[in-house]
Formats: C-alpha cells, structure tokens, sequence
C-alpha cells in the first residue's frame, strides 16, 4: 500500500486522466515542441528500486594487488575477525529494494535542457559553461548554475509559452524509470562509459548533449555530462522511500555529472542539492493526454488497449 | 622543543640570524594537542556547526561523522560506502592546522579548494601514515604537479594524534606541507587545475568508498581503503586566511 500511495502522489502533478495503456497507444513515439526540445515517449512498466547489496571482499590471493596493497604494513591487513565482521555489517545493511509501478505513460527530454532552449525560454543564460569556458559553441550544452527554483521558473515559463501541452520535472521514480530503461541491474562500468561524459578531470567542462551512447529507450546523458534536477524532496537517505518526503531543505539531484566518477554516475545514485553549481541541470518531462493536444485537464474514458 | 631552540639561540640579532629564525620556527615539532597562536578554530569540538555531509561525492552520501571526545570520528555507513564533510565556507589562501588520527587500513585525506561534489587538491591520508600518506594528488582532478613526501615513515606516528600544517597561497597555488613539524615538500603547480578556474573552495575531510552498492563485474576492488569498523579522527581544526 505505501508503494501505491508512493506512486499516487508522485503523479498527483498529472493532469492526464487515461488509462496508461490507452493513453500510450494513443501517442506518438517521440515528438518535438515548439522551441525545438525533443521528446521520448516512456510506457507504463515497474522496477525494483533501492536495492542495496554490497559484497564483501574474498581474502586477497598471494601475489594479488589488495595482497601487495596490504602487505605494506600487517595491521592494515584484513584478519579472519574483519571479514566476519564485514559479512556482519553487510547482512545488517544490506536492502531487498521495493517495487514501483509507473502506471502512465509520459514523454521525457531526449536531452538534457539545453543552452539555447534556456535562452529561447527565459533570455537569458546562467551557465558557467558558455563563451571562453568552452570549445566551440555552447548552444547543445546543457543549461547548468541552474538551482531546483531557476527550473521551476523555466517551467512555469515554458508552460506559459506551449498551451498545449503540460511540462514538469520528472518525479525520482519517472526518472530511474527512464534512465534505467528496462535494465534490472546496475551498468557494467564499460557500458556507463560509453554512455556517460564522466570523469573529465583535466579543466573539463559540460559537453554537447547527445555526445555518447543512448540507453536502450533511446535518451542521452541520463548518466553524466550535468545532475538532473527531480521533482522530489530528498530524504536523506542512501536510497529513495517508497514515498518521497512532503518536505525538505534540498531536493534530489540525480545521474552524477561531467565531474563524477564512474562509482557513482550510475541509475541508482541518490544525491541531493546544492551540488556544485556548474554541473547541475535537468531534463523536461511532457504529460501525455489522452486526445493528443486536446484541452487541458481532459477526462477520457478508459478502454481497453 | 620549542624552549630549548631558543635557549641556543645566539643574542646577536642580525637581519640574517633573524630570517633563519624565522624559517627555522617552522621547522619545530609542533606541540601537538594544542592550536597554534594566531590559528581561528573552525571546528568547535562539541558539534558539526560550520560543517555539512556532501550529497554529491562519488563516496557516499550518508557517512557516519560524529563527535566524540572533542574530535570529528568518520566511519563508513552502510558498509562501503564514504562520504565528504566539507567547511560551508570557502577559503582562497591559507595556512590551516589540524590534528589527525586515522585507523590502520584506512584511506581518506583533506581536500582544499574543493567543489561541492568533491574536485579539489587533496592531501593523502593512509591509516598508520602509510601508502601515499603526505602526497598531494587531485580528487576528481587533474593536477599539473604530483608530490610524494620524502620522509613521512619518520614522522609519523601511527594510532597517535599526528599534526598537519598546510599552507596554499595563490591562484596557481604555492602549497606546502608540514607533518609533526617538519616540512614534507613545498611546491608551486604549473597552472590553476581548477575546474572554471575557480580560485577557491572548501576544505574538506574525505573518507574513502570501499564498496558499489551492488556487485558490479569490472569495478575496481576498493576493499582495501577501508577495514570495517575503522576510523579517521580529526580534532584541533583551525585555520589563518592570508591575504
């Protein structure tokens, strides 16, 4: 009941009353709006989230790199004591996860917000990323030095200015749900490579959207290049509740950015606001009506697909 | 060991004599336990106030960091997972004195000069003073120059309360580093490594991840940067910003 209720309230926002099936049977598969931002459409589905299962380590082979690591000094050796007591903590720690359902469909960016969409919608651009700070044009980068307030007001501009439509953050789960299109477990680190600017130590910068590998429903960067605002309140926890907090100082930041590491630009990480300002933007989703473009708050009736 | 410096020292008190003084202060043990004069705290020994717990470290972002017997305790919560407690302010050009205790089979270090998430020069901090203990290397950065210190095996001393000086001046910083006292190295970088050439940032106390939340196949085995159970201590925090 909790998960159900989790996923009520993450779309009370939704002004869209079909049936999930019916609604995304209705609508095209991808769309653009007016200003040029590019949609996916995402279909109804359920993922276990918040699955927590660290392993602990095997006693290091002879001649291994933790066995030379190790060998440095014995007492930082690990002893028959510190391996129970890490199979101790593991078991005390470890979470089964709970399941979500995402029971209607929505559209979300293929991208992340860019530079020119930004500037198309409010005039003005806020991102450190921009002019000398980057190679070539800054147009396809990511907005970014946006806080979860500058989104809003993106938001309710962006509305103002495409009536047909409703635009808002993912919810947490909407994004996990996206980001991880379809996947059970976590990307091997090769795959969030491939798909993730990450790690971009050396004076690096936001990169263009669209730059690295798609995930398998066809989105960019959900991992890397800029944290993704959601619209949830962080609970501060390592992991989401079933149901996101009704209050809070920050809210919750996800997909790591052009400065993370590979350990943590993955589908799972849970972080939260500030961050560190240049590498923080978000990614748009679009509600799907039932009827296409038809007036807001319209109510059709559910039929099967 | 300051006293008997200066019961030598001659009565002649020429320009030069004075200047060798002057740089041979820093060389003296340092009394540990004790800030130095001319230090403002900026830990209180009693709670985190001026202090707060990065969300957006790769380390983690739930770390156990407490405050017992008037030193900041950091321990991995849940298991293999890290954090990073960073200063809410930033500082540009300093000299900053703490105190340090880290368990054995241990890894984590201080950041200066840091971003919110974590990309900052850091100072190595191994249980035991071991490994790359009193190196400066990046976090999430990429440093123009690298330094390993000589003669920290000498120095240090393990499962005791060890003090660090640590002074970083410019915007392509001059830093050195001081253990115990005597200085481990003193280097200028080549350029500003910063990311957006910011020129300053928070100091920060880094406690290692050991774990991905799930196996994950081709991840690096970071078991070895932290024993379970195990601890950084820090205590006598205190700092003089220079011009």
């Amino acid at each position: 009941m909790r998960v159900l209720r989790g996923i009520l309230l993450a779309h009370a926002l939704s002004a869209a009353g079909a049936t999930a099936a019916t609604a995304a049977g209705a609508q095209e598969p991808a769309r653009t709006n007016r200003i040029g931002m590019e949609f996916v459409l995402i279909r109804p589905g359920s993922m276990v989230v918040g699955r927590f299962q660290p392993a602990c380590p095997t006693p290091a082979p002879v001649g291994s790199r933790r066995d030379a690591v190790d060998a440095v000094d014995v007492r930082a050796r690990w002893t028959p004591e510190d391996y129970r007591r890490c199979e101790e903590m593991v078991k005390r720690d470890a979470l089964p996860g709970f399941t979500v359902h995402i029971r209607r469909p929505y559209y979300i960016g293929k991208y992340e917000v860019t530079q020119a969409q930004w500037r198309r919608v409010m005039g003005t651009n806020p991102s450190v990323f921009q002019g000398s700070k980057v190679d070539g044009d800054a147009d396809r980068h990511p907005v970014d030095n946006v806080t979860w307030e500058d989104a809003q007001a993106f938001l309710r501009k962006l509305n103002r200015m495409d009536r047909t439509a409703r635009y808002r953050l993912p919810t947490e789960f909407e994004w996990e749900y996206a980001a991880r299109a379809g996947a059970e477990r976590d990307l091997t680190w090769a795959q969030i490579r491939e798909q993730a600017q990450l790690a971009l130590v050396d004076k690096g910068t936001t990169q263009p959207v669209g730059g690295k590998q798609p995930n398998a429903w066809g989105l960019y960067d959900t991992l890397g290049n800029v944290w993704e605002w959601v619209q949830d309140y962080y609970n501060e926890k390592l992991f989401a509740d079933p149901t996101p907090p009704r209050t809070g100082t920050e809210h919750v930041l996800r997909g790591g950015s052009f400065l993370s590491d590979v350990k943590n630009t993955t589908y799972f990480t849970h972080g939260a606001g500030p961050g560190s300002g240049f590498d923080v933007g978000f990614r748009v989703v679009r509600e799907v009506r039932e009827g296409g473009e038809s007036r807001r708050g319209s109510r059709a009736a559910s039929a099967p697909p | 060991m300051t006293h008997h410096r200066a019961a030598r020292s001659p009565a002649r008190r020429s320009g030069a004599t004075l200047l060798l003084l002057l740089a041979g202060a820093a060389e003296l043990p340092a009394q540990v336990g004790r800030i130095p004069p001319g230090f403002t705290p900026i830990f209180n020994g009693k709670d985190l106030s001026g202090w707060h717990v990065s969300r957006t470290t790769h380390h983690g972002t739930t770390p156990s960091f407490t405050v017992e017997d008037g030193a900041i305790v950091m321990r991995q919560r849940p298991y293999g997972q890290g954090g990073l407690l960073l200063t809410d302010k930033k500082y540009r050009n300093f000299d900053l004195y703490l105190e340090a205790k880290p368990d054995w089979g241990t890894n984590g270090g201080i950041f200066f000069r840091s971003t919110e998430g974590g990309s900052a020069y850091q100072i190595e901090l191994e249980g035991g003073g071991t490994g790359g203990s009193g190196s400066l290397i990046g976090e999430m950065l990429r440093i123009s120059k690298e330094v390993k210190p000589a003669n920290i095996g000498k120095v240090w001393k393990p499962d005791e309360w060890n003090s660090m000086r640590l002074r970083v001046v410019g915007d392509v910083p001059h830093v050195a580093l001081w253990v115990n006292g005597v200085r481990m190295w003193d280097v200028t970088e080549e350029r500003n490594d910063l990311i957006a050439d910011a020129t300053d940032g928070m100091i920060a106390l880094q406690l290692h991840w050991g774990a991905t939340y799930t196996p994950v196949p081709d991840a690096f085995d970071m078991s070895e940067s932290w024993k379970p159970g195990a601890a950084h201590r820090y205590r006598n925090i205190a700092i003089k910003e220079l011009r």
